[in-house]
């Protein structure tokens, strides 16, 4: 009771709180006082007034909006204020694919491309996808992913696909490509290297040197085929040659699916060479030659909307902060530790002189 | 017209908030001061196009003004009986609906900013002071405590995640400084 004693005391007339406030509510009195009830009336009836009032104010103010949408740049709010019209979906291909992690949604892995690809061509807005490709390739499983699912949206909404060619658009890069309809690069793209490539280290003589053995306990003699602490033996080159061949057929059947070329005409460019844009323009490997501003239009006429269309990327702040977090958590040594556990042997198609 | 006579009885009655029998549709008009309030809040967040139209939009809001309410009420609470003061938590919280009645004079306020006669900041932070006050006049009856100590429980709250979002604001900052640079 000492806070009823401080400065200043509730008033007297107020009683303490009972210990039991459970107690059944008890019907409210008439009231004692006209004068609240008319004030509480009038107060009501202006608020359902200003509620009409306010409803005409945001209808107007929406509609302004809608007419002038230049006043304020809201395209970058693209979650909150969605345009319908039509548009051509961007998907920046870039650097080595891989696998990549389907739970670090911030990755460029195939996963997330491949969702990606899904997602815009299931947009009504979307009339046509353009990828922008900067790619020198990757893991054999990882392209065929971004491949299989280009072929599947285009075979599931019939939406144009247009690749578009940076700096580097080779092996892998030019496997995704060749599922488009239209490729278009740049005169001094870096393409081609259409080939497969297994490439495996081996460590037998650093071993050595350092006084270290690794001994293998396997079922088959083929099941550490590709280690790195021994030289390989004709047999498994033999195997690892075959698979080589293999994909490498695979490949080749996509360029010629895709370009709609003879499977012989595409084995004569198909050696691992890459081309410049121009080159590879004159052995039928791209379509035009041109900028990123040429691919949109070519893809907005495909799309049937025209040129100069509205581009629409799908571009996550969320993705985008993560991916930048990520970037920087790996100076702490995350990469390298990464980077190593990527050593083993892979199946690639990709170009290495990068 | 329940909910009208016992928003009445509240006004003109205030001490019967501490009566061991409550008015009756005390809990109800309580809980319809929170639904009105979020409403005029909504209202007049629209009006200034802060948020995106649409009932899920405003059952954000109303989900997000309750549970703050919620919060608060049980900090003030935990505060008191800290303090060795008796009440009850659930009144406390069915009582800020009440104090919430007065965030409907925001669709006025956003209407006369609209039409430049007001600066909506300002409208905003005048209904807002009117709520704390009769929160702060709220507690003092639910609690035998003087106004002071009603003032710093009802400012506590907000002092704290005040201080909290300051805090975090500047943290993020930082933060991102460090990860541009």
């Amino acid at each position: 009771m000492e806070e009823n004693t401080s400065s200043n005391p509730v008033p007297e007339q107020q009683p303490g709180p009972a210990p039991k406030l459970e107690a059944a509510p008890v019907p409210v009195p008439p009231a004692v006082c006209l004068n609240t009830r008319l004030w509480l009336k009038v107060v009501a009836a202006l608020y359902a007034l200003s509620l009409f009032a306010a409803a005409a104010v945001i209808s107007k103010a929406d509609a302004a909006r809608k007419v002038k949408p230049g006043d304020m740049d809201l395209s970058k709010f693209t979650g909150l204020v969605q345009s319908k019209k039509d548009a051509v979906a961007v998907i920046p291909l870039y650097g080595v694919i891989t696998q990549g992690s389907s739970s670090r949604s911030w990755e460029h892995g195939s996963q997330q491309i491949a969702k990606r690809i899904r997602a815009m061509s299931e947009k009504k807005e979307v009339k046509a996808i353009l990828l922008d490709i900067n790619t020198p390739g990757g893991s054999v499983g990882a392209v065929q992913e971004i491949y299989s699912a280009i072929l599947r949206a285009k075979r599931e909404t019939k939406k144009p696909f247009v690749a578009r060619f940076g700096d580097v658009s080779a092996s892998g890069g030019y496997y995704v490509a060749s599922a488009c309809d239209l490729i278009v690069a740049q005169p001094g793209t870096i393409t081609g290297s259409i080939g497969v490539i297994f490439s495996v280290s081996n460590f037998e003589g650093l071993m050595k040197k350092v006084g270290m053995k690794n001994e293998a306990i396997k079922s088959g003699k083929f099941k550490d085929i590709g280690s790195p602490t021994r030289d390989m033996t004709p047999e498994e080159r033999k195997i690892l040659q075959g698979m080589i061949d293999d994909s490498y057929e695979q490949f080749v059947a996509a360029v010629a699916d895709g370009r709609q070329m003879p499977l012989e005409e595409v084995k004569k460019l198909a050696d691992g060479r890459i081309y410049t844009g121009r080159q590879a323009l004159g052995n039928h490997l791209v379509d035009k030659l041109g900028d990123l501003r040429d691919a949109l239009d070519a893809a907005g006429e495909l799309g049937k909307i025209g040129k100069n269309p509205r581009v629409l990327t799908d571009a996550d702040p969320f993705e985008n902060l993560m991916s930048l977090m990520d970037s920087k958590l790996q100076l702490f040594g995350t990469k390298a530790v990464t980077d190593a556990l990527e050593l083993g042997p892979r199946l690639e198609y990709r170009w290495y002189g990068r | 017209m329940d909910n009208f006579n016992t928003l009445e009885a509240v006004i003109d009655r205030p001490e019967m908030l501490a009566d061991s029998r409550l008015p009756a549709n005390f809990g109800q008009t309580g809980l319809l001061g929170y639904v009105l309030g979020t409403l005029g809040f909504f209202t007049f967040l629209r009006m200034l196009s802060a948020v995106p139209p649409g009932v899920m939009s405003f059952m954000m809001v109303l989900f997000f003004v309750l549970a703050a309410n919620f919060l608060f009420a049980a900090i003030m609470h935990l505060f008191m009986e800290l303090t060795g003061v008796k009440g009850s938590a659930s009144r406390l919280f069915l009582a800020f609906g009440y104090s919430d009645f007065l965030l409907t004079l925001l669709v006025p306020a956003g209407f006369f900013a609209k039409l430049d006669y007001l600066n909506a900041f300002f409208g905003f932070c005048l209904c807002f002071a009117a709520v704390l006050y009769a929160r702060v006049m709220l507690v003092r009856r639910l609690y035998p405590v003087s106004s002071n100590k009603a003032a710093l429980s009802v400012g506590l709250p907000y002092a704290a995640f005040m201080g909290l979002a300051f805090f975090g604001f500047i943290y993020s900052i930082a933060w991102l400084v460090w990860l541009v640079i």
